[in-house]
């Protein structure tokens, strides 16, 4: 298939599927709560719904930056999903796309003047501890596999079976990622309700579109990488039902935990990170 | 992918559609604990398409789109017809492939 065609497609797919799976979290999150929760379609109405919503700008916003900062944030998660699904290139540039999001979500925040976005930009340079155990995972599945292609680490995988077997904390710390990157998280203290929405809350119209978008995307993107660097080759199917199960889980524990203070929020990861990194490292020893 | 994407179209229209229906079918929240008939033959029809005929494109692609039709009406409304269905389908399967082979 014509790369350009299979970039189109990937992109819309992920930006669906990703969206049905936010709604999906949601829909969970509302039922543990004893409400009936929106419809799962309800996501993505809403993420296209504000494409046709009137735009404007904070008096107090820098307007190039304020609309650049959210192009760069499609750009970096439709990259993701040309280096992930649709190249299956290396780790290291999915590392840097995360790295590059961070920065953008401290932008976001300074870019509208807004105090609420200003805190939550403040709190994005606190959150990047959740990179450590990034970097730790990369690092461990260099170490264990050799190398730092996805498309190796697949090969790996299904010649040596699949690494949540042989480095399962590597996959714990991976996980603790992905629950720090889903709605309403213990650990998403840049999003935090006194927040209002946070680097969020002064992007109105079709910029909070590509937003949800983006956000849509990052989450189809992020799960995608988990299972396949954990859990070796899958089929479409099994994708789907890892997709979901993660989906699910995250629902689970955030409908059940409060949002941390900032500080516990990155000891907790720190600390989360330290015991996996060694105990990985132990067990790859050993 | 692109088989991935079709069928994720059809769940998308499909629970648009039912959720545009069902809001102009019932004008109320959900209260009474009334099985909506024809809602309960689409899901049942939604998930034997989508259980028993998983190999066939138009099997996924119709199953998908009539689930989604019932799984997205409106809150409260659809959510006993979808378990009904899934139950009927799942044994169907079971009777198909385990006991019939």
């Amino acid at each position: 298939m014509n790369l350009m065609a299979n970039i189109l497609i990937n992109v819309i797919t992920s930006f669906l599927g990703g969206s049905l799976l936010l709604g999906l979290h949601r829909k969970i999150m509302a039922r543990i709560q004893l409400r009936p929760g929106p419809p799962i379609i309800q996501y993505l109405l809403h993420s296209l719904k504000f494409f046709f919503k009137e735009t404007s700008l904070p008096k107090t916003a820098s307007p190039v930056f304020y609309i650049s900062i959210v192009c760069i944030l499609a750009g970096i998660w439709t990259t993701g999903v040309i280096v992930g699904p649709v190249t299956q290139g290396s780790l290291l540039i999915m590392f840097g796309i995360y790295a590059v999001y961070k920065i953008v979500e401290h932008n976001m925040g300074s870019s509208s003047g807004s105090p609420y976005g200003k805190l939550s930009c403040v709190r994005a340079v606190f959150s990047a501890a959740s990179e450590i155990p990034l970097f730790a995972v990369v690092a461990l599945i260099f170490f264990q596999t050799g190398t730092l292609s996805i498309a190796g680490i697949i090969h790996y995988q299904s010649v040596n079976g699949p690494l949540i077997f042989t480095i399962p904390l590597a996959g714990v710390m991976f996980f603790i990622l992905l629950l720090t990157k889903s709605p309403y998280s213990p650990f998403a203290i840049t999003k935090g309700k006194e927040l209002i929405s946070g680097y969020e809350t002064e992007h109105f119209g079709f910029l909070r579109g590509f937003l949800m978008f983006s956000e849509s995307i990052a989450w189809f993107i992020m799960s995608w990488l988990f299972l396949t660097l954990f859990f070796g080759p899958l089929s479409v199917v099994y994708y789907v039902i890892g997709m979901i199960a993660i989906t699910v889980v995250t629902a689970f524990i955030n409908a059940t935990s409060p949002l941390l203070n900032p500080n516990h929020s990155v000891m907790l990861q720190i600390t989360i990170a330290f015991v996996c990194i060694v105990g990985t490292i132990i067990m790859m020893v050993v | 992918m692109l088989q991935v994407l079709i069928y994720l179209l059809f769940f998308v229209i499909g629970s648009i559609l039912g959720l545009v229906l069902s809001y102009k079918k019932y004008g109320e929240p959900f209260i009474y604990n009334n099985i909506d008939i024809v809602a309960l033959i689409l899901s049942i029809i939604g998930w034997i398409s989508f259980i028993n005929f998983y190999n066939y494109f138009i099997g996924v692609a119709l199953g998908l789109f009539l689930i989604a039709f019932v799984m997205s009406m409106r809150p409260g409304y659809g959510r006993k017809e979808t378990l009904i269905g899934l139950i009927i389908s799942v044994v169907i399967y079971l009777i198909r492939y385990l006991l019939v082979g």
